[in-house]
């Protein structure tokens, strides 16, 4: 029997790690950095990766329950003919806000959450590249979110909300239009919540191209990471784009520029482009961390590697380099020309091609597998399942004369539905049920987990697969009520109906959170291991929680699927055998003595001048001088405060005694001294052998 | 009874409960008829339309299956039992038995790429035929151009009967377009301020209302009838009341509509209970709604010497901005809707409420003004609180504003002066 032997030692030694130059002791008096790891304060001042995804996920459920909570109002405006339970000028804000809440304060913080936790771990880092930075995005980005939900609440209910529709068409946007505040608060909230994406964006490219652990080539990252990797690349080129027609409108409508003013001679397609050229990457944005999230649920729960895995990358990749060629086919009928249309609709037509090269693998990955349906399991299939129905009616709406009929009705409603709720959302939630132990070292419950999978999953269709019906039958979006006579009241009241199912089953997930939260308090924090699921990438290669510094020592990548091979062999009959347990293999976080980036007061600072910042725009221009104050002085702060706090309780930074000169390995940190990544981006140096047998 | 074929009968019974709720839906859908069903087109274009998307659809639901039933069956032949909560020595599992760890197969993957691929090649030979052909926008027959304006929120429409945009409309009506049947009808759709969208769905797609364009449509209706339609662009406040309903009538009926729509309104007769609806009517509304041969410029704050007659009433019309954007300071000038015929149209306020009771659906339309039932507590609501009725921001010279300073006698008296305009 050839069984692949290893031997595992956990690294005893002290990590010998790189030295920054020598910090002067507290060089500028007020600029220390925060202390400690412990207690509220810690949390707002921390650049740790996981603890900013954790609070990446928290943000993005409380804007979940918003935006969720407006749907609910949108289901019972519409369940009957004539509605009146909220008038056309609520609607039009409570349906604005659901759409910009879903999109960019949900579903982009949520796989940012995914991507912050995630990414680190899964290619053997130690952190992101730039931890404060990364700290920046989340401030900022709940800066922007907070900002944009304030305005339901500033100056009544419902008076300063955007109402133009979270793809707010000019005119329609401009000051004569809509008078209040509204759209403001959208163009100076997007534009803040875009700073965070693009900084995150570009953080996280270099965390990739980077700071990989040895021997973690391009084809040995974990399809997760892959398609972090294309959505980062998409965010980056997609939001200066959204910028751009965002500032734009903010000059029209707060210093009456003409850019969308027609009766000055623009042409309003100028908006229609700028958004969709932005508004179609999105949609990728959007899903295709989902899909990398199922690509490593479905292989764990089938007990074999995906199927196809460079087809799987090589079609992630070419959906985002075909997501920017298919913008115009959201304006089929805005007058674009038939040679325009002709082009859109065939191109639109073949990105169906990669997504489904995507769906036939997750199944040919589950065929001959040993399925195990846990809650994980069931909503990776969810997925496959519901994500083809939204993929299969995009087909129907790519033949552009259908879409003529099909636009602009509750069909593309059921569409993006099936895509964002049916893809994404179910995908995030297998992602949560997958990786919790992974996070908070504790599992939450499976029959809650079940059932409200199940319940989410009817509710889902009974809200959604009415709305093709009713969308073929010429109902419009975005219309306040409608007619008795129409013969919309049937199918409504169902989508109604199926839209509370969805309320429980989100109500059942976050009592399966507390509930799960105070057994495991209960039965005396038992530890869950390393590898509770028993996966295959390196994130589940240290313990549950993840230890702030991650891994014990650096690990070196033969394969993909690292951690996997080092349990399993293979004996002479090509029969898997298991060589080690996970405890074995798994580093246990006992080593101490890594060196981590301090803490920082000024990211939080920064986002806060940037909310500042924001309201004065809005509001009143001497806030936004003052935001603007604090903006600069935050930055300032960033510049000047030391690399590491040399009075820090629990300070073992090596940088005095060790003097050994050998400089920063990443070649980033910076003659100051004070680079982002000067300790955070290289992996500890480790005695080689300790985990590679 | 063997797992497989148990197998099979489950999967089978599930593909029958399946297909049979399918059925049911696809029935309702078809049998029960719904007045802005994309799925029972009468006109040409919206029968092309059905004819290339039908098949896709029949293509999408064999895909469904396949992938559904893929699903299910991967879930019932694959699928193992093992500790729910994960705690057992195998973990979730009930062993430790792995399955052949199969990597991928490239000639398969390249299979499943070239099909697709070939398949969507086919379909989109006939959606670029298709869509050439529906693009080729020209009217048939008829020399007529109607000129579609879109504002918030209801529609004009200015019909050039010798086709040419650039001269001063021949008629100028309101929400209900009317069209001989049978002929394709050249349309020319502009907006006055936001982006909205014409649709009738029974006879052909939408097209955009832009302001600042001109957009080339066509419409046909194979039958007389009544079409409704919805605008389907999001306009703003009252964007779900922007309704409009296209007439289709035979040719003979068209030309006797057509001869009415080309005369003018006469005042009422003095000391008539329409007279007095006139002189609050010439206070009050006139200087938004136009009524040919009575309203004059003076009604607008013009000069009062100018002429009475027709359209030059449109001060400001020229070829270009009759459909073109106005400021919102020039809304009022003539963006309300033309009433010189108001009696003639089935409905009212941007056809969100019927003219006449019970829809007049029974009443041939030429017929409405001598047979119908004039339903008079939604006109006289609307007269005295248009804001309540449809939500509007007159404030911004977005709708119609609030007449509340109006007695019921006043009330009464503009219906009774509005009921002269036939």
């Amino acid at each position: 029997m050839t069984i692949t032997e290893r031997t595992i030692t956990a690294p005893e030694e002290t990590l010998a790690l790189p030295a920054g130059p020598t910090i002067a002791h507290r060089p500028l008096g007020a600029f220390t950095r925060p202390q400690g790891s412990e207690g509220w304060t810690s949390w707002l001042f921390t650049v740790d990766h996981k603890r900013i995804g954790i609070m990446y996920g928290a943000a993005a459920m409380f804007f979940f329950l918003v935006g969720g909570a407006e749907a609910l109002f949108i289901r019972l405006q519409l369940a009957t003919p004539n509605g009146s339970v909220i008038g056309a000028g609520t609607y039009n804000g409570v349906f604005t806000m659901h759409g910009v809440t879903m999109v960019f304060l949900v579903i982009m913080p949520m796989a940012a959450a995914f991507a912050n936790y995630l990414l680190p771990l899964q290619i053997g880092a130690r952190d992101v590249a730039f931890p404060r930075l990364n700290a920046f995005s989340f401030w900022c980005f709940l800066a922007g979110g907070l900002l944009l939900v304030s305005s339901i609440f500033i100056g009544g209910w419902f008076q300063n909300a955007p109402d133009g529709g979270w793809f707010n068409y000019a005119p329609n946007s401009g000051l004569p239009f809509s008078p209040s505040k509204g759209i403001d608060f959208y163009a100076v909230g997007l534009q803040i919540t875009g700073v965070a994406s693009l900084v995150s964006s570009i953080n996280l490219i270099v965390t990739v191209l980077n700071m990989r652990t040895k021997g973690m080539s391009f084809f040995r990252m974990p399809v997760l990471t892959w398609m972090l990797l294309i959505t980062q690349f998409l965010l980056l080129f997609a939001i200066p784009v959204i910028t751009v027609a965002l500032f734009l409108l903010m000059f029209d409508r707060l210093w009456d520029a003409n850019f969308f003013n027609v009766a000055a001679g623009a042409d309003p397609l100028l908006w229609q482009h700028l958004f969709w050229i932005f508004g179609h990457p999105e949609v990728y944005i959007l899903i295709l961390p989902a899909f990398g999230i199922v690509s490593e649920i479905i292989p764990t729960f089938s007990r074999k590697p995906l199927f196809g895995y460079h087809f799987m990358v090589a079609s992630g990749i070419a959906i985002g380099f075909m997501g920017w060629g298919v913008w115009a086919h959201h304006m089929f009928t805005s007058g674009i020309g038939p040679l325009a249309v002709a082009a859109f609709s065939v191109s639109t037509m073949f990105i169906a091609v990669p997504t489904g090269v995507k769906i036939l693998n997750w199944l040919a990955t589950m065929y001959r597998g040993r399925l195990r349906f846990t809650t994980p399991m069931l909503y990776a299939v969810g997925v496959v399942s519901m994500f083809t129905i939204g993929g299969l009616s995009g087909v129907t709406h790519a033949i552009a004369p259908s879409d003529t009929q099909q636009t602009d009705t509750y069909y593309i409603v059921a569409h993006f539905h099936y895509v964002i709720f049916g893809g994404a959302l179910l995908g995030l939630f297998g992602g949560f049920y997958f990786w919790w132990p992974k996070a908070f070292g504790y599992k939450l419950s499976e029959g809650w987990g079940k059932a409200s999978f199940w319940v989410m999953l009817i509710g889902f269709n009974f809200t959604f697969g009415p709305m093709h019906i009713l969308g073929l039958q010429g109902m419009s979006r975005r219309i306040a009520t409608y007619r008795a006579d129409e013969g919309f009241a049937l199918w409504n009241m169902v989508a109604t109906i199926g839209s509370f199912v969805i309320a429980v089953g989100v109500a059942m997930f976050l009592w399966n959170v507390y509930t799960s939260t105070r057994k495991w308090q209960r039965a005396g924090r038992p530890d869950v291991g390393p590898d509770p699921w028993d996966a295959r990438g390196l994130e589940w290669m240290t313990a549950s929680p993840v230890p702030e510094h991650n891994f014990d020592s650096e690990i070196e990548v033969e394969r993909l699927d690292e951690f996997w091979h080092r349990k399993y062999g293979v004996d002479e009959n090509h029969r898997v055998v298991k060589t080690a347990t996970a405890e074995e293999v798994a580093h246990d976080g006992s080593n101490t003595k890594v060196h981590l980036p301090s803490p920082s007061y000024w990211p939080i600072v920064l986002g806060g001048g940037i909310l500042l910042v924001g309201y004065g725009l809005i509001y009143n221009l001497w806030l936004a001088a003052a935001g603007l104050v604090l903006l600069v002085g935050a930055i300032y702060g960033w510049i000047l405060e030391p690399a590491d706090d040399p009075d820090a309780a629990g300070h073992h930074d090596d940088h005095h005694d060790d003097g050994d000169g050998h400089g920063d390995p990443a070649g980033n940190g910076g003659p100051d001294g004070n680079g982002e990544s000067a300790s955070a981006a290289a992996p500890a140096d480790t005695e080689e052998g300790a985990t590679v047998g | 009874m063997s797992r497989r074929l148990r197998a099979l009968v489950w999967l089978s019974s599930l593909l029958i409960i399946a297909g049979t709720i399918a059925l049911i839906v696809v029935g309702i859908v078809v049998t029960d008829d719904h007045p802005l069903s994309t799925l029972s087109p009468v006109g040409r274009q919206g029968r092309d339309i059905a004819r290339l998307i039908n098949p896709i659809f029949i293509v999408a639901g064999v895909v469904f299956f396949l992938v559904q039933g893929a699903v299910l069956a991967l879930w019932w032949r694959y699928r193992v039992g093992g500790s729910e909560t994960g705690d057992g020595e195998h973990g979730y599992y009930e062993d430790d038995e792995f399955p052949d760890q199969i990597h991928g197969n490239d000639r398969l993957e390249i299979a499943w790429t070239i099909v697709p691929t070939i398949l969507l090649a086919v379909i989109s030979v006939f959606t670029l035929v298709g869509l050439f052909a529906l693009d080729d926008v020209k009217a048939s027959e008829e020399d007529m151009v109607v000129t579609v304006i879109g504002q918030q929120w209801w529609w004009e429409y200015q019909y050039h009967l010798d086709g040419d945009t650039t001269t001063p409309p021949d008629i100028v009506t309101a929400n209900e377009l009317v069209i001989p049947a049978g002929v394709d009808v050249a349309l020319d759709i502009k907006s006055r301020d936001v982006i909205h969208s014409f649709w009738i769905p029974k006879l052909n797609g939408k097209r955009d209302a832009v302001p600042g364009r001109s957009h080339d449509w066509v419409i046909q209706a194979d039958n007389p009838g009544r079409y409704r339609g919805q605008c389907t662009e999001f306009c703003g406040l009252s964007h779900g009341y922007m309704k409009m309903v296209a007439i289709a009538l035979t040719p003979s009926e068209f030309a006797q509509w057509r001869d009415n729509q080309l005369t003018s309104a006469d005042l009422p007769t003095e000391g008539t209970a329409a007279a007095a609806g006139w002189d609050t009517f010439s206070q009050q509304c006139a200087s938004c709604h136009v009524i040919n041969g009575v309203t004059s410029p003076a009604n607008r704050g013009g000069d009062p010497d100018a002429p009475t007659d027709g359209w030059d009433i449109y001060g400001e019309f020229n070829g270009e901005s009759a459909g073109a954007y106005l400021e919102t300071d020039t809304l009022v000038a003539g963006a309300a809707p033309n009433l010189t015929h108001l009696m003639t149209r089935g409905t009212f306020a941007g056809s969100i409420f019927d003219l006449y009771l019970g829809a007049g659906d029974h009443i041939p339309y030429l017929d409405l003004p001598t047979s119908g039932v004039l339903n008079r507590g939604d006109l006289e609501a609307w007269i005295s609180n248009a804001p309540e009725r449809k939500p509007a921001d007159a404030d911004g010279l977005r709708g119609m504003p609030a007449r509340t300073g109006l007695s019921p006698n006043d009330i009464d008296n503009v219906v009774a002066f509005l009921s002269t305009l036939d």
